[in-house]
């Protein structure tokens, strides 16, 4: 019999002690509050060193970015693409010649003179397996790895969801209209003539 | 404002129609009631799911981010909720007993509504002033089990079966305690009328404290928490939730429905938890007398301070929904016969008694 109530007892006791453990945490909430409100808020992006030399390779591999300005279409990053995520067009200029008109520069900010306009520059973000090997052929260091010693190039970006697939597939160079392209290839035969 | 005195404006600004100012006068109250109904299955929703949320260091709905809005801290979340339920397609199972299966969302929902009638939410707002209302509120929320039953049995589902059998095994079990309990209030106050019982409860204890059933002796102190728990084990919430549990039987007796029917059965719990507070508040709590004796007493902030506390006994429903884990079948029918039955049987024993002893 009195074990009846030694269990009624510890029933009520034990619930009674639950329930205070819940009412705290409900009302403090605000310290406790584990979620995070995703889009406002996030995570800090982890800062760490995965490389062989802290200062040249701490590059978290977020996403490929191209200054198109820097560009000389060697096409070397597309030789180097393991998965051929990058696709390149050139159409061919004058060496260190300014084209306004399709707002080319003839020199690239380490003062290399162009040989070409880029037409196409795209890179399959979808099919890219970031493994950075584009980005050590490049002579002008135009293709990098978002983040790391480029972080002041860039912003860095590793959340980049697209609701269509078509939309991973990144055009770096300067969009030509159909006149523009004819017109930039027509000197080039006008010479061959 | 109750029905006799809308069917009596009725009478004397349009004339003697009995019928018409009886259907009238129906229709006006019915409407409020769902209203009221509907906003507190609304408002109660939101609150649970912040209360679980905050118990559980989560945030709850808060609709951020574009294409997710639901207001700020997520406000809109129920009517979002409500808009999905009424636009869900109605599927119903081919082997199921086609009109039974569409008749229990009825029956619970009345259970539910005509429970809701005679809650006293003022001293002067109350839909019907029953002289036996205690005694209606418990046999109302009754019937809410024959729908349930109706429903297990119509799906044609193992697990639906399952839940109702459990439910109606549940529900009946624990009307005995609850109804045990609920004659403690009725033996102090000697009535059966809800109004008379709160006008009871008027005045002080040693002038401070309310005078409160509850508060009067300890019988009455006990009979409130049995009848509290009680009352929690026949809405079906948890920890009492075996007809729904879901870890095993999917959704219980609600396995099989889908959209507005589904919505029924959910306002009707929220209903039924709304009722079963409304009985325990007027029973045990005051009902709407302030809880600080003779201040702000009025039939207005009567409303108020009737809704705060039934306001307060659904939040401490949820508390313990998101506090307890779920009672097993054999441990609900223990805490049933084996503790509740006895000791409220020692209750009335010891409020007659009492009675007998201090008058």
């Amino acid at each position: 019999m009195s074990k009846y109530f030694t269990n009624i007892y510890d029933t009520v006791n034990t619930l009674w002690t639950g329930m205070r453990i819940t009412f705290r945490h409900m009302m403090n909430i605000k310290k406790d509050n584990v979620t995070l409100q995703y889009p406002e808020e996030r995570w800090p992006r982890p800062e760490r060193d995965i490389g062989f030399e802290l200062e040249d390779y701490n590059v978290i591999r977020t996403r490929l970015h191209v200054d198109i300005d820097d560009c000389i279409g060697c096409f070397r990053c597309e030789k180097a693409c393991p998965v051929d995520c990058i696709k390149i067009d050139t159409i061919k200029a004058g060496r260190g010649e300014d084209i306004p008109e399709v707002a080319h520069t003839g020199e690239t900010s380490n003062g290399t003179k162009k040989g070409f306009v880029v037409s196409r520059f795209t890179i399959d973000m979808s099919e890219c397996c970031y493994c950075n090997l584009c980005t050590y052929p490049c002579p002008e260091e135009c293709i990098f790895m978002v983040g790391g010693p480029h972080s002041s190039k860039h912003p860095i970006d590793y959340e980049f969801s697209e609701v269509d697939r078509n939309d991973l597939i990144y055009q770096f160079a300067k969009k030509l209209t159909p006149k523009q392209r004819n017109d930039l290839q027509q000197p080039k035969e006008k010479a061959k003539a | 404002m109750t029905i006799d005195f809308i069917i009596n404006q009725f009478t004397e600004i349009i004339g003697n129609f009995p019928v018409a100012a009886f259907l009238v006068a129906c229709a006006s109250v019915g409407g409020l009631l769902f209203v009221l109904m509907a906003l507190n299955a609304m408002v109660a929703v939101y609150v649970e799911r912040k209360v679980s949320a905050f118990m559980m260091d989560r945030l709850g709905p808060m609709g951020q981010g574009p294409g997710l809005h639901a207001g700020k801290w997520g406000i809109l979340q129920t009517f979002a909720d409500a808009i999905k339920l009424l636009i869900k397609e109605d599927t119903i199972p081919k082997s199921a007993d086609q009109i039974l299966f569409k008749v229990a969302p009825f029956i619970i929902f009345i259970g539910a509504i005509i429970g809701l009638s005679a809650l006293p939410f003022s001293s002067s707002i109350q839909a019907v002033d029953l002289n036996v209302g205690v005694f209606y509120i418990i046999a109302a929320g009754s019937i809410g089990v024959i729908g349930i039953v109706m429903a297990g049995w119509a799906s044609n589902n193992k697990w639906s079966l399952y839940g109702a059998m459990r439910s109606a095994a549940q529900i009946i079990s624990y009307e005995i305690p609850a109804g045990l309990s609920i004659i403690v209030p009725i033996m102090m106050s000697g009535t059966m009328n809800l109004q008379n019982l709160i006008e009871y409860q008027s005045g002080s204890i040693f002038g401070i404290f309310p005078n409160w059933i509850m508060f009067q002796n300890p019988f009455a102190f006990l009979a409130f928490f049995i009848f509290f728990i009680s009352a929690v084990a026949e809405t079906n919430r948890t920890p009492f939730d075996i007809p729904e549990a879901e870890s095993e039987l999917v959704a219980g007796w609600m396995t099989e429905y889908s959209g507005f029917r589904w919505a029924v059965f959910f306002l009707s719990e929220y209903a039924n938890m709304f009722v079963v507070s409304g009985l325990a508040v007027a029973g045990f709590m005051g009902g709407w007398l302030s809880p600080i004796p003779g201040f702000l007493n009025s039939p207005v902030l009567g409303l108020f301070w009737f809704f705060g506390k039934v306001s307060f006994l659904i939040f401490v429903m949820m508390w313990f929904r998101w506090t307890f884990p779920r009672l097993r079948v054999d441990q609900l029918m223990y805490v049933c016969w084996k503790v509740f039955i006895p000791i409220a049987m020692l209750n009335i024993f010891g409020v007659g008694i009492w009675k007998l002893i201090f008058g």
